[in-house]
């Protein structure tokens, strides 16, 4: 019966990231002395969260696991309808159940750690939402539910790596890290709007029905997408170098975030989709393949990394990679067991790393000696072996390029003819605003009913028309002009009736009367 | 389960309780009207755990004779048409009456007048006798005329005569049409449930001829295009809080209408099927390109009214369940935005004694409640995803994208004016430097928070959620959709 309350698990957190957001916009917990207050919110949440899926995983230990369950339909629409559905097997519950524990020991570690920063509830709140939809990626019943889980992980993460705002590096390296994960969605839409097409339906136990009934081609390309989506999050070959990128977040806390949490996204989504996976050997290969060679650039690369957060980022992406050589052999099990372990001992050792900087006295290690030997290698390795550099090249000015080609055409034609204004109302910069001051230049205001451009023109001369129409006809005409004809009819009545109040035309009335009578 | 007519009863109630009240005794007077909409919205929301969502017909029936020999009867009755809008109705009622302290003088007259005016309204919403219907109908018209005659603007007398005259005369067709159908169905009697199964038999053209009297009645309230003219004028000079009504509701009495008659004259509906659509789409435009065309913003907002009823009418000329679906959601959707932008332009205008959008600047600095939830408001206006609109939005283009294919792509044009007119009005009112006259402007109290609160609160949930009202919906659109399934 308890598993019918598993939705409050997420829930639990966004209520907290709600309750802390609101208290800072209503300023009950700003500064120093909401601190307790906004980190016992957040506190609060995760206990409850972690209790919950303990309590859930012991009954299923008792009773077996509930499986599969739907919960009830998100909307609806003719046949075609999304349930909210949660698959609390036994992987599902015991991967919660390590994720639970592990925001509820991070956030407990953070609050003496983020203690006085500047943008401690702005941190918490990104806590909770991220946590919350970490735990929704590991629950979700369905792709479209992950996907929503995955988005709000993602988002967070790029407000948490660019947490100082004012650093430049930090939201350069946010916005990097964000866009890798774009593709990944990408990759992700693409394989949900597939399975909906070719398979009929996005739930789990769905698509591992209907996985067998396709052709293998077209497993490989659903299956396709969803391993784009997963190598990006968990930053495998070719996508790699954002989360050496992400560690331009505040804290270890926050890396734990993306770098023992997050990463591992990529590895559930893939578990998840192992029985679709089995269908399509090459993508199988492929993800063999990549995480093999990820396993070497982040050993390698490693190597060579001088700062405690540097190297834990590259051994991560290390056994990460491992992890999709298991899946891409078809060790489903070994993947998931290693990815718990792995999320554990991570984050002990990111939680332990600030401490670690000050314990140790002697200099960092040097490179072994047979890599100092390889020169070539050895450089590589220095250089991360120009992955970030390659995809700049390949991609990143190609699209630059065209981006500022398109932008020309946009402001110098599209622009012109659609009218869009160029300008806006809100003063841009201090000399416009003391121009404005100075009344040298008047605010640009644009008429109502002024439209500029092509569209605009059309628009406005419409408008103008139409306005013709309603206030002669429709207003004049109907409205006022209604009025206007039944006061002249009554003042005619009027007339009548006075006429006929006078004898002489009594008479005559009369007369007539008895004419037409007889 | 209390019968149907304690939730008529309720605001009358409330209204002749008023009458004993001392007329200085504002503070008493005010909460007693808030206390009866009160109970009556509690009391509405009564019947939502014993509503049946799988059966299409009428529900909590209440049945009294009325005059044998003429076939009038009381019938009172819920379906899935009438009871969203008899929720909606309540709501709305109950916000207007919080909205209402902007009211100062002759508040006697004032309250008993809207609690007069939403028994009125519930009671065409809830009539289930041709007859009853109409009485209500104009029942709704004395109230409304005081209101806007006595408490209105500068030009109110002018408003409130040209609103009844346009009225009147529409409802003077609704009423031949009823006559004559009366005279053709055999069964001599006013009952909807009846009239309608005769209506059905009747030969086209009399069914045509019948259905454009009746188009005539109900397209004056809706309104569709070349019948408006009483509508900008009433809305931007009546008082705010009877505009919330007026456009939340009073204008839903005319697609409510417009939905039983189609029921009742199927072979009719289908015939004119392209006409109502051509007009939908003219009152889509026409409404949309006027509201960016007009500076008052209470007149802005009333010919966007017309715009969004267009909508309403697309989706009821697409005659299947997703039109009729995206109806209803756009009377629903529409009734709270409307209701939100009126009540919060009325209470900016209280507080600056202009509704010239271009005096208007920066406002985000000094109100910044007032900010958030216009904004909303507006954006719910556009239909954006999230808000209520856009699933009543979807459901029309669905609807009549099965009826005309490509050609309901053009409600795509009405939703990119409103959101010409709209972001215009957002950028006016919020962005760009300071005023000396918007200085202090004093921001949402704690009651008008509440109310616009609510508003918004419902136009979001229904976007994310609309399952409810749809539900609610289904049965008796469903219903309705067999008679013209091809």
């Amino acid at each position: 019966m308890l598993e019918h309350y598993a939705w409050l698990i997420p829930i639990f957190h966004w209520l907290a990231a709600g309750w802390i957001g609101v208290g800072y916009i209503l300023n009950t917990n700003r500064g120093e002395a909401g601190e307790r207050q906004t980190s016992l919110v957040a506190l609060g949440a995760a206990t409850g969260s972690f209790l919950l899926a303990l309590v859930l995983a012991l009954i299923a230990v008792w009773q077996g696991a509930p499986g599969h369950l739907i919960l009830g339909d998100w909307f609806a629409s003719g046949d075609y309808h999304l349930p909210i559905s949660f698959s609390l097997d036994t992987i599902g519950l015991s991967l919660l159940l390590i994720v639970t524990l592990l925001v509820l020991l991070t956030i407990k570690f953070s609050v003496n750690y983020m203690h006085r920063e500047r943008g401690f509830q702005r941190i918490f709140m990104l806590f909770c939402l991220f946590a919350g939809g970490m735990e929704l990626i590991v629950m979700a019943g369905n792709a479209l539910l992950v996907f929503v889980g995955w988005e709000i992980a993602g988002a967070t993460s790029y407000l948490l790596i660019g947490y100082a705002i004012d650093r430049t590096t930090a939201t350069k390296n946010a916005v990097r890290a964000f866009i890798t994960n774009r593709v990944g969605d990408a990759g992700f839409i693409l394989g949900i709007a597939l399975s909906i097409f070719w398979l009929g339906s996005v739930e789990w136990p769905q698509i591992h029905v209907q996985a067998g009934k396709i052709e293998t081609l077209a497993a490989g390309v659903v299956a396709g997408g969803f391993v784009i989506a997963a190598l990006a999050k968990s930053a495998q070959l070719p996508f790699s170098p954002w989360i050496a990128r992400a560690l331009e977040g505040p804290t270890p806390s926050s890396a734990i975030f993306y770098g023992a949490l997050m990463v591992h996204a990529g590895v559930i989504l893939l578990i998840r989709l192992a029985p679709l996976l089995e269908q399509a050997p090459v993508v199988m290969i492929s993800i063999a393949i990549l995480g093999i060679l990820t396993v070497l650039y982040g050993w390698l690369a490693g190597l060579t990394q001088s700062d405690v957060k540097s190297s834990l980022m590259f051994a991560t992406t290390t056994q990460v990679g491992w992890m999709f050589f298991w899946c891409g052999m078809g060790w489903f099990t070994l993947a998931a067991w290693h990815l718990g372990l792995h999320a554990i001992w991570r984050t002990f050792q990111f939680l332990a790393s600030p401490a670690l900087v000050n314990q140790i006295d002697q200099a960092t290690p040097p490179p072994p000696q047979w890599l100092l030997r390889w020169r070539l290698l050895y450089r590589a390795s220095q250089q991360r072996f120009w992955v970030e550099s390659l995809t700049d090249a390949l991609l990143l000015r190609p699209t630059v390029s065209l981006a500022r080609d398109v932008q020309y055409f946009d402001e110098q034609v599209v622009t012109r003819v659609v009218g869009l204004p160029a300008y806006t109302r809100s003063v841009s910069s201090l000399t416009q605003w003391e121009t404005i001051q100075k009344r040298t230049a008047k605010t640009q205001t644009g008429a109502i009913g002024q439209g500029t451009g092509v569209a605009g023109k059309i628009m406005t001369w419409l408008a103008n028309l139409l306005y013709w129409f309603e206030s002669h006809l429709v207003l004049q005409g109907g409205g006022e002009g209604l009025q206007n004809n039944l006061h002249r009819i009554g003042a005619l009545l009027e007339r009548v009736e006075q006429l006929l109040t006078e004898p002489r035309y009594m008479i005559v009335l009369v007369v007539v009367t008895f004419v037409v009578i007889l | 389960m209390p019968s149907l007519s304690y939730l008529l009863l309720a605001p009358f109630v409330g209204a002749f309780a008023i009458t004993f009240l001392p007329r200085e005794a504002k503070w008493a007077i005010r909460s007693t009207a808030l206390l009866a909409s009160l109970i009556t919205f509690a009391l509405s929301w009564a019947y939502i755990t014993d509503f049946d969502l799988t059966q299409p017909g009428l529900q909590f029936v209440h049945h009294t004779e009325w005059n044998t020999r003429l076939g009038t009867s009381f019938t009172l009755g819920l379906d899935g048409f009438s009871y969203p809008m008899v929720l909606l109705a309540t709501l709305l009622s109950f916000v207007a009456l919080l909205a209402s302290s902007v009211i100062k003088e002759r508040v006697k007259g004032y309250y008993i007048l809207v609690l007069l005016l939403e028994s009125g309204m519930l009671g065409v919403f809830m009539a289930q006798d041709w007859s009853l219907f109409y009485v209500f109908w104009e029942l709704t018209l004395i109230p409304l005329f005081f209101l806007i005659d006595r408490w209105g603007g500068k030009n109110r007398h002018g408003a409130a005569l040209n609103f009844v005259l346009y009225t009147m005369g529409g409802s003077v067709f609704m009423l031949i049409s009823l006559l004559v159908l009366f005279d053709a169905v055999p069964g001599h009697t006013f009952s909807m449930t009846a009239m309608a199964e005769s209506g059905r038999t009747l030969p086209q053209h009399t069914q045509i001829l019948i259905f454009l009297g009746l188009l005539v009645g109900f397209g004056v309230k809706m309104p569709i295009f070349p019948l408006h003219g009483w509508l900008p004028l009433a809305h931007v000079e009546a008082p705010s809080p009877i505009s919330i009504l007026l456009s939340g509701i009073l204008l839903k009495m005319g697609s409510y209408g417009l939905i039983r008659a189609a029921g009742m004259l199927p072979d009719a509906v289908l015939a004119l099927q392209d006409i109502l659509a051509a007009l939908a789409f003219v009152s889509i435009i026409y409404g949309g390109l006027l509201a960016w065309r007009h500076s008052d913003l209470k007149a802005m907002i009333a010919y966007s009214s017309v715009s969004h009823m267009g909508v309403v009418l697309l989706g009821i000329a697409a005659l299947n369940l997703a039109g009729l679906h995206g109806a209803l959601m756009q009377m629903v959707a529409h009734g709270l935005v409307a209701g939100s932008l009126f009540l919060l332009i009325g209470l900016l205008y209280e507080r600056t004694h202009t509704r010239d959008v271009m005096d208007y600047s920066s406002l985000v600095r000094v109100m910044p409640r007032f900010a958030f939830f216009t904004t909303l408001a507006f954006i719910a206006a556009v239909s954006l995803p999230g808000t209520a609109g856009f699933v009543a939005e979807l459901n029309v283009l669905i609807g009549g994208f099965a009826r005309w294919s490509w050609v309901a792509a053009l409600l795509t044009v009405g939703v990119l004016l409103s959101a010409a007119y709209a972001i215009r009005t957002i950028s006016q009112l919020f962005t760009g430097p300071v005023r000396p006259g918007m200085h202090d402007v004093e921001d949402l109290r704690p009651g008008e928070l509440i109310a616009a609160g609510t508003l918004t609160a419902g136009t979001l949930l229904l976007g994310f959620m609309p399952s409810p009202v749809l539900n609610l919906v289904n049965a008796s659109a469903t219903q309705l959709s067999n008679l013209f399934a091809l």
